[in-house]
């Protein structure tokens, strides 16, 4: 059953004379508990897909429908209630509020709904648990490394236990070693807790911990790696790189 | 060089709203400086001028040293005999009013040098008089020769009013009855004309002699000398005739007079300077805030700098030429600010003179290059610590994503100093409030200190503040105030110096607030016992002296008392004759009528009563008792008719009329030393049961007409009173608002650059579904935790600066008062600080609603 369901998505930008089609006709669908990877050059659109699925931005033509709800017809505020409820982000960077600790960042969301964070404790702490961050729940961002950042995100976008996760560009600004840390975190997340995700990235290193990477060039999709039945990730890295090669990214 | 000056406008071009709103801070605090002074200068210059140029070209005047002794012929001649004296003019002075004034005169009220006035006539020469002063004539003509006509000359505005047209005859009062007088013409209302506020007339010297039974005396010589002199040479006349004339008489400067009235705009100066103050302490800081933030933002800017090469001196440089540019423009907008805004505090001040200062609002050259002068050094002072921070930034700092601002040792460990400052400064004011001018700069910078203290003791804080208030966050904000508040400590020297602006404001509502109440607490129980009778009689002439008896008889009447008010003068212990009013009572009638305020309750009143019966005694106010250090028993000095005088002191009681300066003597003494008889007032005490208007009526109907009487009750009294008080206070009042009003500026701005700050994060609230009402209640959280602290801290720090000025004021003045602290002034400080930070943060909460999710999360 597909959980999320993007029809004929267009964005365009009008720059003075000149329209940029950052989005030009994507179709895409992503069935409950899959893990999917955008790949594609720089300014293919991968992050303007992103921010469409999230409801961050409205298509100029086409819809999205998120577990049968279609973000054309939801009015601003039911919008954003949308996202706190039924959608996680992580982003490349600000992701926490560097007021809060590491714990309080992740029981963010249910603050922001209104909830009492006493009630969610044994989530909040069997989330903290997973991304490894027992010693670290009392620190602010700033006494956290980056990778420990971005654990603290991950845990917070799923707290409210989402629809789907999205992640646009998480591990960009890491090193390869905590970046292999973050997504098999979210490798775990959706193994373990069903959790369906879609991540945008650059790197093939990353995009082969996914079950199926999109390619993105001129806002549409242009090839599509399905990896069902392909477990070993060297593997998986070399098919993409083969594709990335092909079309010259 | 030329770098330089590039580098700084692209910086500035770069962030508009921002460079807008750090100019904003320097455009008020010159605007408020320039519009301060332009004020000032126009309200002084309209009082001298005022006092100048209706004492026109006189270069000397003589008067009596008190009441009792007028000017006589004796004293003229002996001024023509002087080599250096030119003219003499005499006048003579007449308090007075038109018959046909329902209320003429009334109770003669001066509470913080507001009276209520009346009608003045001047009896002049009219052929020497055009010599000394011009009169504008615009209709009719001037008086003419002979000296005795019935002819008056009246200001053309008070004619208006009064409807009074030339050719008219007008019925003045005096001691004989009523005198009819022609209008034969009108004056302007300038120069002369301004004289008591346009109720003003003249008559030939003689016909005013005549009418008030003045024949031979005179209370004032204007003297027009030979030569205009230096003023040193002027000097040395003064003290010539003054030595001619003897100790009778004082020989002083025509402007000498407008000094008093001008000292009674000083309060409101003070008051008025201080807000300046409080503007140029915003202005300081919201040019430290931009500056502040400008230099985070850049770090890797000037990383960058520094690796290829560049110094730190010239960082440092860069940063303040950055904030040269905008301390010119910004100063140079707040000149023009000024002048505008100066025509709007001009209405209020001129309001509070009673005269029109639009016409005296030029824009002194001094005071506009002053302000222009403070804005740039204030904005360079305000951008060093930034500059030094942007100095301090490594070359490794380029490397680094974000430059993070350390917490400095000031904000850490500050608040101990801040309390010890406070406790200090706080100890050495209440146990000295160095009233004297020698003392004043200490005891300002004592002042300065506690400002200091409190200053500091808020950064280390704030996070405890914010800890104390959640409950009530969450109560108001729900969850978003708990997130909002938590912002609070993030950048703890720009919520500092907000709070500590809105502090101020709160600080001075609330000395205002227990300023005004213990005022008013003595001065009503005071009031209670001085008008403790029901009825108030007085007249604008003279009453005979057995006019309280015949009053007496009237029914309804219980018992009626005659007051006379002497001025007169006393020895001061230290030295020297100074001004006074003998209150002269019968104190047989005077305590079935009403009684005194005794200031020690333990006093035998009757043994009291008793001595100042048999004469020879005195009852001293409070604020003479405290001024000298005088108590029951001791001596005291009066210049009577037959010369200084002893007195023993039998009480101390409370009484602030004429600021206190009067003592209560026994009219068989004012008929002894003073050779008087007559009464200014006379006290009723109505029947039980017997409603005050109905025997109002009576002795109306009796003898209303009659003597021109006018009555007031009690209460129409009390009513004036408190109209008269509440005026002197409400200035205050306003000038605390507006310093609460400029405060809220600074937190505009602080929360303004906070959200600016903060785009990215709040992008990615929005993101993760905080919803735009939300985010407008994170704003609002944290400009009310501000208010809070602000207002509690303003509350605490309010009471102390109260307290130390009531003990300053003691000492310096001589009135007791009471601490009181109002309930309702701490209420209305708090709420005011709640709502000003509320409102301050609509704007900011507003625009913060609004970030665009996809531009703030937005990097590359
Ligand atoms: N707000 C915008 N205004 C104009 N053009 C934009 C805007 N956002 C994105 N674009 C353009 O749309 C295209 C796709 O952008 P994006 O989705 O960010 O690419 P990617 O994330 O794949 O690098 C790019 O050409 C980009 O310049
Ligand atoms: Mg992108």
């Amino acid at each position: 059953m597909a959980v999320l369901n993007a029809t004929n998505l267009h964005k365009f930008y009008q720059l003075g004379e000149f329209q940029i089609k950052a989005l030009n006709g994507v179709d895409f669908e992503v069935e409950a508990g899959a893990f999917v990877a955008i790949m594609g050059p720089s300014g293919s659109g991968k992050s303007t897909l992103l921010h469409l699925l999230g409801g961050l931005d409205v298509a100029t033509d086409g819809d999205v429908m998120l577990t049968g709800q279609a973000f054309s017809e939801l009015p601003d505020h039911q919008m954003t209630l949308t996202r706190r409820r039924n959608i996680g982000f992580v982003f490349q960077f600000f992701n926490l509020l560097p007021t809060l600790t590491a714990e309080e960042n992740i029981q963010l969301p249910i603050l922001i709904d209104g909830g009492k964070p006493e009630v969610f404790q044994s989530r909040v702490d069997q989330l903290i648990d997973l991304v490894g961050l027992n010693d670290r729940r009392d620190h602010k961002p700033d006494q956290l490394s980056g990778g420990e950042q971005q654990r603290v995100a991950i845990a917070r976008a799923l707290v409210t236990q989402p629809a789907i996760l999205l992640a646009d560009e998480p591990t960009g600004n890491l090193d390869t070693k905590t970046g292999k840390v973050i997504m098999s975190l979210l490798r775990r997340s959706c193994d373990e807790l069903g959790q369906t995700i879609i991540v945008v990235t650059h790197d093939p290193r990353a995009a082969a911990y996914a079950d199926r990477v999109v390619f993105l060039r001129d806002g549409k999709e242009q090839e599509t790696l399905k990896f069902k039945e392909l477990k070993d990730l060297s593997e998986r890295i070399r098919k993409i790189m083969g594709i990335m090669e092909k079309m010259e990214i | 060089m030329r770098l330089l000056i590039k580098l700084t406008l692209r910086s500035i071009q770069r962030h508009p709203a921002r460079t807008i709103l750090s100019m904003l801070g320097i455009t008020i605090g010159v605007a408020g400086i320039l519009a301060l002074g332009i004020t000032n200068q126009a309200s002084m210059q309209s009082i001298s001028a005022l006092f100048e140029e209706s004492s026109g070209k006189v270069d000397l005047m003589v008067t009596a040293s008190s009441d009792n002794q007028p000017l006589s012929e004796g004293t003229i001649r002996v001024t023509e005999n002087i080599a250096a004296v030119r003219v003499v003019l005499p006048i003579v002075k007449a308090n007075t009013a038109f018959a046909d004034q329902a209320s003429g005169g009334g109770l003669e009220l001066s509470f913080l040098g507001m009276d209520s006035g009346g009608f003045l006539l001047h009896g002049v020469n009219p052929v020497l008089e055009p010599l000394a002063r011009d009169y504008k004539i615009v209709e009719g003509r001037f008086l003419e020769d002979p000296l005795e006509a019935l002819e008056v000359v009246l200001v053309e505005s008070y004619a208006q009013d009064e409807d009074i047209q030339v050719g008219d005859r007008v019925e003045v009062l005096t001691p004989n009855g009523v005198e009819r007088l022609r209008v034969v013409g009108l004056i302007a209302r300038e120069g002369p004309g301004q004289i008591n506020n346009g109720a003003f007339g003249i008559v030939p010297l003689n016909t005013a002699q005549r009418m008030f039974n003045r024949l031979g005396e005179y209370d004032q010589l204007d003297l027009l000398l030979t030569e205009s002199n230096s003023s040193q040479a002027l000097e040395e006349v003064r003290l010539a005739i003054q030595r001619r004339l003897g100790e009778a008489v004082s020989v002083t400067y025509p402007a000498g007079q407008g000094q008093r009235m001008s000292q009674m705009l000083s309060n409101y100066q003070i008051g008025l300077n201080f807000l300046s103050g409080i503007a140029l302490f915003v202005g300081a800081f919201l040019i430290y805030n931009a500056f502040a933030m400008t230099v985070v933002e850049r770090t890797r800017e000037f990383g960058m700098l520094r690796t290829i090469g560049m110094t730190r001196r010239q960082i440092i440089l860069q940063v303040i030429s950055e904030a040269l540019v905008l301390g010119i423009f910004g100063s140079g907008l707040g000149v023009l600010m000024g002048i505008l805004g100066a025509r709007g505090l001009a209405g209020l001040v001129g309001s509070l003179l009673g005269t029109d200062l639009s016409a005296d609002l030029v824009v002194p050259g001094g005071t506009l290059l002053l302000s222009l002068f403070v804005g740039i050094i204030v904005t360079i002072i305000g951008a060093l610590m930034p500059s030094i921070q942007a100095g301090q930034v490594s070359p490794i700092a380029a490397l680094r994503v974000r430059g993070r601002s350390q917490e400095g040792w000031i904000t850490r460990s500050g608040w101990k100093f801040g309390i010890a400052g406070l406790l200090v400064s706080t100890a050495i004011l209440l146990w000295n409030p160095f009233p004297y001018d020698p003392q004043f700069i200490l005891g300002s910078l004592t002042v300065f200190l506690m400002f200091g203290g409190v200053t500091l003791m808020i950064p280390g804080t704030v996070s405890t503040w914010e800890k104390l208030s959640r409950p009530l966050m969450r109560l108001i904000f729900r969850n978003s105030g708990l997130i909002g508040s938590r912002n609070i400590g993030r950048s703890k020297v720009r919520t500092t110096l907000t709070i500590v602006a809105l502090l101020i404001g709160v600080a001075m509502i609330l000395v205002v607030r227990v300023m005004t109440a213990s005022f008013s607490q003595d001065l009503v129980s005071w009031i209670n016992a001085y008008i403790g009778g029901d009825i108030y009689i007085h007249s604008s002439v003279p009453l005979r002296a057995d006019m309280a008896n015949q009053v007496a008889g009237i029914t309804g009447v219980g018992a009626a008392t005659p007051i006379h008010y002497q001025n007169i003068e006393f020895m001061a212990p230290g030295g020297g004759l100074e001004p006074l009013t003998f209150m002269a009572v019968d104190p047989a009638t005077y305590t079935r009528v009403t009684s005194f305020i005794f200031s020690d309750s333990n006093i035998n009143a009757q043994a009291a009563l008793a001595e100042l019966n048999d004469g020879g005694a005195l009852f001293i106010s409070s604020v003479i008792a405290e001024k000298y250090n005088l108590g029951v028993g001791d001596r005291f000095w009066i210049r009577t008719n037959q010369g200084l005088q002893d007195f023993s002191i039998a009480a101390v009681v409370v009484d602030f009329f004429n600021q206190g300066l009067v003592v209560t003597g026994n009219r068989h003494d004012l008929r002894r030393f003073f050779r008087s008889n007559e009464i200014s007032t006379i006290l009723v005490k109505v029947d039980a049961g017997v409603p005050t208007a109905d025997v109002i009526a009576n002795i109306e109907q009796v003898y209303g007409k009659r003597y021109h009487l006018s009555l007031e009750s009690n209460e129409t009294i009390r009513g004036n009173i408190s109209v008269l008080m509440d005026q002197a206070f409400s200035m205050f009042d306003v000038m605390a608002v507006l310093a609460v009003l400029i405060s809220s500026l600074g937190i505009v701005n602080t929360l303004m650059m906070n959200i600016m700050e903060r785009t990215q994060e709040i992008g990615m609230l929005r993101a993760i579904g905080m919803t735009r009402g939300q985010v407008i209640k994170m704003v609002l959280s944290e400009a009310g935790l501000m208010g809070v602290i602000g207002g509690l801290v303003g509350l605490v720090f309010g009471v102390l600066l109260a307290k130390i000025f009531l003990t300053g004021m003691t000492a310096m003045s001589g009135y007791r008062l009471d601490f009181i602290v109002p309930l309702g002034g701490v209420i209305t400080s708090l709420v005011v600080a709640l709502v000003i930070s509320q409102l301050a943060a609509i704007q900011p909460a507003r625009k913060a609603s609004r970030t665009n999710i996809l531009e703030a999360i937005h990097y590359e």
